[in-house]
């Protein structure tokens, strides 16, 4: 502890170099760059996921390195450390709440399970809050640390591109700095977009990146949107005990097997979260008493609603964080739709030695680990005489198509990736969804084989399992080769990770039949698999 | 269409039977009704059967209903009750609330005493199990799979044949899957040992034991010793060695025993009961204690109500007049059998724990069935390949493990192993992950941590199919889980 400590200091120490004699003294290393005299082999700029694991891998490589880092303030004002959305505001923040709300859970079993529990046990928003602050706090310093023994310089300032090797950085007080490399990576990342045209959106609302640093509860919530990211928010303020509505304009996680996703909100709906379909909010208010008034129009019968929230999260998609980069000083190309970086297959934009990497690039799945694999595989094919290539589209090679280039794919799962959705009975989906199969394949050429269990956790507390499924899209033609699998249930993550190996390693429903069952869990249910649904039979799992 | 297990609707939601209103669970719902096959033919006075079962265990249960789904004339005879074994993980449940209800502070859940009311979870369990039973029977029933109560002893007929409660039957083909049952030391070995319990009274206990003490190092008493210390018991575990599970990786056995030890339960290594004695309140355990290198020491725990051995598994085979047929068995009383289960008797046949062979209850199920393929459909190499069995102890925390281990491995390996903190606030129980390439294909997988238990399903699957490492290093991460170090070890 004192040892990382003291590394820190070391750290701190090392950055505190900022004077102008120095700045300007690496302001004329830059100026007259040309290759090999330039400061950095690599320069990073975006220091999440993607681009700390591109920055490290070089680093190990032998190279030199920088990251540049600067998180501009929400509009509510939160701020956070090193490290990106994942570490500050998503994944991380997120799993623990949710988390949180799983305990919840336990605790109201718990008395089935012969402990005396005095119910219902409050919950203190304040401690929790604080609890996973910490941990997100320890995270940032951990990265600190990482780029230190790794002899990767780190700056705290915001990047804009001068020319094509060269970016000028600019920190809080207003100093500037100027970078110049052989490479440079582009991995910023995104965030949270407003509804700008809805009135009183962004004076009252907050989002995914305010919500797990609220000092309070957020109290009753209205989460509008229907991605996964509004769906486990609203998942977890329901199961620590607030009142919380979701309101979606059409179908819940766009680009998700469909039966899945309705079988989530049904249970999301079952566990008290409200839902309000087919609504669009059009003013939100501030009254006297301080609380928020939402108007919205019910687009099925075209009626006006009105609600008072103490808390409206918008949770309406997510905007590439391009804005700042003069990215047209080097000449890199953006969609014009989307305002996101355009790559080929090796990371690279239209400036050849200028990649890209992460939820900044388009039709990219927006998950960390994706961008931590593209970002190590990208330092290993510049530095370590590599020629492996990011594969995004991991099933669809398997059964003979791949992704056209630029052909967008709006969510992780159509395109394969392994993902689990932490909604409060959880989502883990690899490989294609049942739509999706048979739009590539067709309905005679799939076989999809599914189950209703009950897991045995849930049988002393008497809890309903009515969304407890599972089913795997197979090819119908024998070995029939496994195209997607789809589970709900409790640690659905941990359960499909190692279903995702044995896909990509093109896995059969016959192999999978051959494994051995571990009793009792769930994940035995993916090896017992026996119902097809094209039998018509009942697919309730019965017994032992 | 043959009747199929999967059409009995058991637990299916909103949904009450036609054919028997308000029974319990909520429906038995079956869409198909099988064939009536109509009463068993009578040869004499021995009743014959396509398929005779001798143990109503959970192998024994699938291999019968699997042979009449297939369309045999199937019976099985049960001396006890329906299910076998295979019940009590309930319990483990129990022991991870407490786990839970330690965090609950740091997740913000304020007030939250946990007290522990031992007779809730006790009736609970029994009442999940006694339906489990009634599940079963009822399957058998609407299976038209004749039920047998009694014991069965082979007679010494010319054909093959089974007397039960000098009832005689007989059938082609016959398949003992009598399980087995827990083993205690004999009162000659040990003065009193017949005071102690087994894992079998474990589950009848009917109030939480204060003082425990399991003697074993086998899967059965890690669990249970972590079951009773986390609800609250103050627990020993007596060892002959200085590691339980030895029979497993040695990370994982050396882990496991720090763990248990973390967890306060009290390890005593190189330990064995010498004599046990009554007193006025509960037993007396003696034991002596040599360590290798110095003097065996002699000490006693006073006050245990709760002696119980876990010693390992004796398999049912002795009632079972086996000489008759001249039915092999190793000296234990395990019967022989080859990899088709076939033992040295034509005809007859064992699956699961009497054979002493991967006493795990999917293992049963698996090779049982596998067996109804080949009797029953003349699928002549139907067998369960007994290789990359994966394997949950539900230890606090499980442990999940597929595969080779390092003992197995020596030489020729490449480890890949790390220890990291599990993205679980303030718990700090570490997580240990391990796996053994052979020549950069995946060949074993050794893991300790929360979540390991449902973790390792899918990758016995890939382990199954061959994965290598770069097999591995290629699949994309699930982030935030625990299961992701596995395709980002390094």
């Amino acid at each position: 502890m004192a040892a990382m400590a003291a590394a820190l200091r070391g750290v701190g120490g090392r950055f505190r170099w900022w004077t102008p004699a120095v700045a300007g003294g690496v302001r004329g290393a830059a100026q007259g760059a040309v290759a090999g005299q330039r400061d950095y082999d690599l320069l990073v700029i975006g220091g999440g996921s993607g681009g700390l694991a591109c920055a490290k891998e070089a680093a190990q490589l032998g190279r030199k390195v920088a990251v540049v880092d600067y998180v501009e303030p929400s509009p509510r004002g939160t701020r956070w450390g090193l490290g990106g959305t994942c570490v500050n505001v998503g994944c991380i923040p997120k799993k623990l709440m949710h988390q949180a709300a799983l305990l919840g859970g336990l605790i109201r079993d718990a008395p089935h399970y012969g402990w005396e529990v005095a119910q219902p046990v409050p919950h203190d928003w304040r401690k929790m809050a604080e609890a996973v602050q910490n941990h997100v706090k320890s995270l940032n310093w951990g990265h600190r640390v990482q780029l230190h023994d790794r002899k990767v310089k780190y700056f705290n300032v915001k990047a804009g591109f001068v020319d094509e090797h060269t970016v000028r950085g600019v920190a809080k007080g207003g100093k500037e700095i100027l970078l110049s490399a052989d490479h440079i990576v582009i991995a910023t990342g995104g965030r949270p977009r407003y509804p700008a045209h809805i009135e009183g959106a962004l004076e009252y609302g907050i989002t995914s990146d305010d919500i797990f640093w609220l000092k309070e509860s957020p109290g009753k919530t209205l989460v509008v949107g229907a991605s996964y990211v509004a769906l486990e928010c609203a998942g977890f303020l329901t199961g620590i005990g607030l009142d919380t509505t979701v309101m979606m304009r059409s179908i819940p996680l766009r680009g998700f097997d469909q039966q899945m996703s309705s079988l989530v909100t049904e249970h999301m709906a079952s566990h008290g979260t409200r839902f309000l379909r087919g609504c669009t909010p059009s003013q939100v208010r501030r009254l006297p008493d301080g609380q928020l008034q939402v108007t919205w129009e019910d687009r099925t019968t075209g009626k006006e609603g009105t609600g008072t929230f103490n808390t409206v999260l918008w949770a309406v998609g997510r905007a590439p964080d391009t804005r700042s980069l003069n990215l047209e000083k080097a000449g890199v190309d953006t969609s014009p739709n989307t305002q996101k970086i355009l790559v080929d297959s090796r990371e690279a934009t239209s400036v050849p030695h200028i990649y890209a990497i992460g939820d900044v690039v388009e039709g990219r799945p927006e998950l960390t680990p994706t961008a931590v694999m593209a970002g190590r595989l990208l330092a290993q094919r510049l530095f370590g005489g590599s020629s492996d290539l990011m594969d995004y589209d991991k099933v669809s090679s398997l059964a003979g198509r791949r992704l056209q280039p630029g052909e967008a794919e709006s969510e992780a799962s159509s395109s394969g990736v392994p993902t689990t959705v932490f909604t409060p009975l959880e989502y883990g989906c690899v490989g294609l969804s049942e739509e999706e199969a048979v739009s590539r394949h067709g309905q005679e050429r799939v076989e999809v084989y599914h189950a209703h269990y009950k897991p045995l956790e849930f049988t002393v507390p008497g809890r309903d399992a009515s969304q407890c499924y599972v089913k795997m899209v197979c090819l119908r033609e024998p070995p029939q080769l496994v195209l997607g699998l789809h589970f709900l249930g409790p640690n659905a993550g941990e359960v499909t990770q190692g279903f995702a190996l044995g896909i990509k390693c093109g896995a059969s429903y016959v192999q999978v039949m051959q494994t051995v069952g571990i009793h009792p869990t769930c994940s035995e249910e993916i090896v017992k698999l026996r119902i097809s649904k094209r039998s018509g039979l009942d697919p309730t799992v019965t017994g032992c | 269409m043959l009747p199929c297990l999967a059409n009995f609707c058991i637990f299916y939601r909103d949904r009450v039977s036609s054919c028997c209103p308000g029974c319990l669970p909520k429906c038995w719902d079956y869409k198909y009704e099988p064939p009536c096959l109509g009463p068993p033919p009578f040869a004499g006075a021995v009743v014959s059967y396509d398929y005779l079962v001798i143990g109503g265990g959970s192998g024994g249960l699938a291999s019968a209903r699997r042979a009449a789904e297939l369309g045999a004339r199937a019976a099985v005879v049960e001396s006890h009750k329906l299910g076998g074994t295979c019940v009590s993980t309930v319990m483990w449940n129990t022991a991870v609330h407490s786990e839970f209800m330690h965090d609950h502070g740091d997740y913000g859940f304020t007030s939250c005493e946990g007290k522990f009311n031992w007779r809730v979870i006790k009736e609970k369990r029994d009442a999940y199990v006694s339906r489990l039973n009634t599940i079963y029977q009822n399957n058998l029933t609407k299976a038209h799979i004749e039920i047998i109560h009694g014991h069965a002893a082979f007679t010494s007929d010319p054909k093959p044949t089974i007397e039960v409660s000098g009832r005689k039957y007989t059938a082609p083909h016959i398949l003992i899957a009598t399980g087995g049952m827990p083993s205690s030391p004999h009162e000659s070995q040990i003065p009193g040992a017949s005071l102690g319990i087994t894992s079998d009274g474990f589950f009848e206990l009917e109030e939480l034991p204060s003082r425990s003490v399991i003697v074993g190092a086998g899967y059965i008493a890690v669990e249970i010793a972590g079951i009773l210390s986390a609800l609250g018991s103050k627990t020993s575990l007596m060892i002959r060695h200085d590691k339980v599970l030895r029979s497993f990786d040695s990370m994982i056995s050396t882990n496991c025993t720090e763990e248990l030890e973390n967890a306060g339960v009290e390890v005593l290594k190189f330990s064995q009961v010498k004599e046990v004695k009554k007193t006025s309140s509960g037993v007396e355990v003696s034991l002596v204690t040599a360590v290798p290198g110095r003097l065996p020491v002699m000490t006693t725990i006073s006050d245990v109500d709760c002696l119980l051995w876990a010693i390992g598994r004796d398999p049912n085979s002795k009632g079972l007049s086996l000489n008759k047929l001249g039915i092999q068995t190793d000296d234990k009383g395990h019967i022989i059998v080859d990899e088709f289960q076939n033992t040295n008797v034509k005809g007859i046949y064992a699956v699961g724990d009497v054979c002493g062979k991967a006493l795990l209850t999917p293992v049963a199920i698996a090779a049982g069935r596998k067996l109804a393929h080949r009797l029953f459909e003349n699928k002549e190499d139907s067998k369960l390949d007994y290789s990359n069995i994966p394997t949950v102890v539900f230890s606090h925390p499980p442990i999940g493990t597929v595969g080779l281990t390092e003992a197995f491995l020596f030489s020729n390996l490449n480890i890949f192993a790390l220890s990291f903190f599990t993205l679980y606030v303030h718990t700090h129980t570490h997580t240990y992950k391990k796996m053994f390439f052979f020549f950069s294909q995946v060949v074993g997988i050794h893991m300790q941590g929360l979540g390991c238990d449902e973790m390792l399903q899918g990758f016995a699957v890939a382990v199954k199919m061959g994965a290598t490492k770069a097999d591995f290093d290629n699949t994309v991460a699930i982030h935030p889980t625990s299961s992701e170090e596995l395709v980002t070890l390094r």
